[in-house]
């Protein structure tokens, strides 16, 4: 992520905080690109190898939720158990009102010595937070509290 | 610069009329030249959305250092009733309890020659963890933790970290009433476990520094600070601990507000009655958060300690750092002040300000109380940070608050731009200051120009007559989260 920046994702200007906007053919890709896009706010992907898998769900009762929550387990994840992920399978399903989403997230424990670690966040917000759908692109907007 | 309906009241004051929704007026301290910087920006509106929440009381307030934040602007003051009002998370931030500890020693600023600030900031690198992924300076469990949440630094103190000294001078003694750690989540505990004594990232910080310049010789004698004294400022908050009450209660108030009839027009200042029970569960779980801040700073203080005598090779009394005061950033607190001319106890939301109480209030610890409250203004690693004290005049008019700091004024993004190619740390030790960051790019988003100019925000709080400044204080070294 440090090199090179995909089309699909953008970094937010914001004064105090970060953001990022992210882009996406289907719905599962938009939830697993956030997730590539916040641990890019954290650290250098091109350094996070594969060698564990996680898995994770999370319920919600909208798509805003569900992305709030989604990042919010990762991040979790991240500040308790020290894990890196930089590649995830992603599988959402049900209506709008009643969503799941099953996760499976590959990385690697923190290694100081191999992976630059930016900054923490503190938080995701529901800031500004719309998901949009329209002519089969997906996007998405997330601020993160630093 | 934004549409802003909006009156002078005179050089340093300025009123947002009521329009709408507002219950209450927004006043902003500022200069005139402060104003178009900060009518740029979404946080003068964000103050105005404040003043739409039921029970505010006199005012939605601006320091001068106000921002964009989330619901509440970062610099905003707010009180409501307690029977009537709110209490929001927004109003005090995800960073609960981030502040700010000065420290000051018997060391002067020629006893540290450029070898011995390396030797210290490293150590002191070593000894306060900066940032995630690096184990805690102490792991708790989870008993041991609940132990934390109710007594906060006095925690610390007991464990053999600190002094009955340091206890004295913080705000509220380092322990609030309250706090219940059966109110906060299982995963707020969770991240609490291993972080007490680190210090986070982002514009957290620990400096050593010394006193450039004093402004009130005689506040400035009863706090220890002499021309040239060397000075530790900590920087820090309740991290993932803090974080995880607030995301958590925000959740459960945006539930509750259909049921309490509220609506507003930002879902990030979610509220709930403050005697509801999601209020109290909020209150308790709050002060959980503020205690853990105070531990947390304690510890740090305590190794903050250690490394100036492995560092410097020192005993305790050789260096004699002592904790000159200790102010809380983000808080929310119930409160005795005057509103409509008669003393009423109100809830005070103060998110990105300080407390500035004035000489003679009985919550001012007695070394104080013929010169008023200590309040810290941290600055920015390569320019200077401001004492000040509180006045008479922030307790008529501010709740007893002031500002808290300079604020940013570009994106990480913009910082790390601005900085190109040039190597900071490297120009910063050609100033005499040595810097230690988490990364290179961690240095590179906090170099000095991101930030306003500290003395722009202490200049209208001056001028507003709502603190007094007491000394200058220049960086010598700084460890960056």
């Amino acid at each position: 992520m440090a090199r090179a920046t995909p089309h699909w994702l953008h970094e937010i200007d914001h004064t105090a905080d970060v953001g990022i906007n992210v882009t996406a053919p289907d719905r599962n890709t938009l939830y697993e690109r956030a997730a590539l896009g916040t641990f890019g706010v954290l650290t250098d992907l091109t350094t996070v190898e594969e060698r564990m898998s996680k898995k994770v769900t999370v319920e919600a009762s909208d798509p805003e939720r569900l992305m709030v929550r989604w990042l919010s387990e990762l991040n979790f994840l991240h500040t308790t158990k020290h894990l890196l992920f930089s590649r995830f399978d992603v599988e959402v399903s049900g209506p709008d009102d009643a969503l799941t989403l099953r996760a499976a997230c590959h990385g690697e424990p923190i290694d100081r010595d191999r992976h630059p670690v930016y900054t923490e966040i503190k938080a995701v917000t529901y800031h500004d937070m719309k998901i949009q759908h329209h002519d089969n692109i997906w996007e998405v907007q997330v601020i993160f509290d630093l | 610069m934004a549409d802003y309906d909006i009156e002078k009241i005179d050089d340093f004051r300025w009123r947002l009329p009521k329009t709408g929704g507002m219950r209450v007026p927004a006043i902003l301290y500022a200069t005139e030249d402060m104003l178009p910087d900060i009518l740029s920006d979404d946080a003068p509106q964000q103050a105005k959305n404040v003043a739409h929440l039921p029970g505010i009381v006199k005012a939605s307030l601006a320091m001068p250092d106000i921002h964009w934040g989330y619901g509440f602007p970062i610099g905003g003051v707010a009180a409501f009733d307690p029977d009537d009002g709110v209490i929001s998370p927004g109003g005090v931030g995800y960073d609960i309890n981030c502040g700010v500890r000065l420290m000051a020693s018997k060391l002067t600023v020629d006893d540290l020659d450029r070898r011995s600030r390396e030797r210290l900031v490293d150590h002191l690198f070593r000894r306060v963890p900066t940032g995630v992924g690096s184990s805690g300076a102490m792991r708790v469990d989870d008993a041991e933790l609940q132990r934390v949440l109710q007594r906060g630094a006095e925690w610390a103190v007991n464990d053999g970290k600190g002094s009955q000294a340091d206890l004295d001078v913080i705000e509220e003694h380092g322990r609030v009433g309250g706090a219940d750690p059966d109110a906060v989540s299982g995963r707020a505990r969770e991240r609490g476990l291993d972080q007490i004594g680190t210090l986070g990232s982002g514009n957290h910080f620990l400096e050593v520094g010394y006193v450039s310049e004093i402004l009130d010789e005689r506040a400035a004698r009863v706090m220890g600070l002499n021309k040239g004294t060397v000075t530790a400022i900590i920087h820090s908050g309740s991290r993932g601990f803090g974080y995880q009450v607030c995301d958590d209660a925000l959740s459960d108030m945006d539930k509750a507000m259909k049921k309490y009839g509220i609506e507003l027009p930002d879902r990030q200042l979610a509220c709930t009655p403050i005697p509801s029970p999601e209020g109290q569960k909020y209150l308790a779980g709050m002060r959980c958060a503020i205690n853990y801040a105070f531990a947390n700073r304690q510890v740090m203080a305590h190794n903050t300690r250690l490394a100036f005598e492995d560092a410097l090779d020192l005993s305790p009394r050789e260096h004699g750092l002592f904790t000159v005061y200790e102010v809380a950033h983000n808080i929310a607190k119930f409160e005795k002040h005057t509103v409509n001319g008669s003393k009423q106890e109100v809830c005070v939301h103060r998110k990105g300000a300080t407390r500035a109480l004035p000489a003679g209030h009985p919550l001012v610890p007695g070394r104080y109380q013929k010169v008023g409250q200590p309040v810290l203004i941290p600055g920015d690693m390569g320019r200077y940070s401001y004492v000040l004290v509180g006045t008479d005049r922030a307790m008529e008019e501010t709740f007893g608050s002031t500002c808290h700091g300079a604020g940013r004024q570009m994106s990480r993004r913009k910082a790390r731009k601005t900085a190109g190619h040039r190597n900071i740390t490297a120009e910063l030790a050609n100033e005499g200051i040595v810097v230690r960051g988490q990364s290179d790019r961690t240095v590179r988003e906090e170099i000095p120009e991101a930030y306003k100019d500290v003395t722009d925000v202490v200049k209208a709080v001056e001028g507003a007559g709502i603190s007094k400044a007491v000394a200058q204080l220049r960086p010598l070294g700084v460890i960056k989260g």
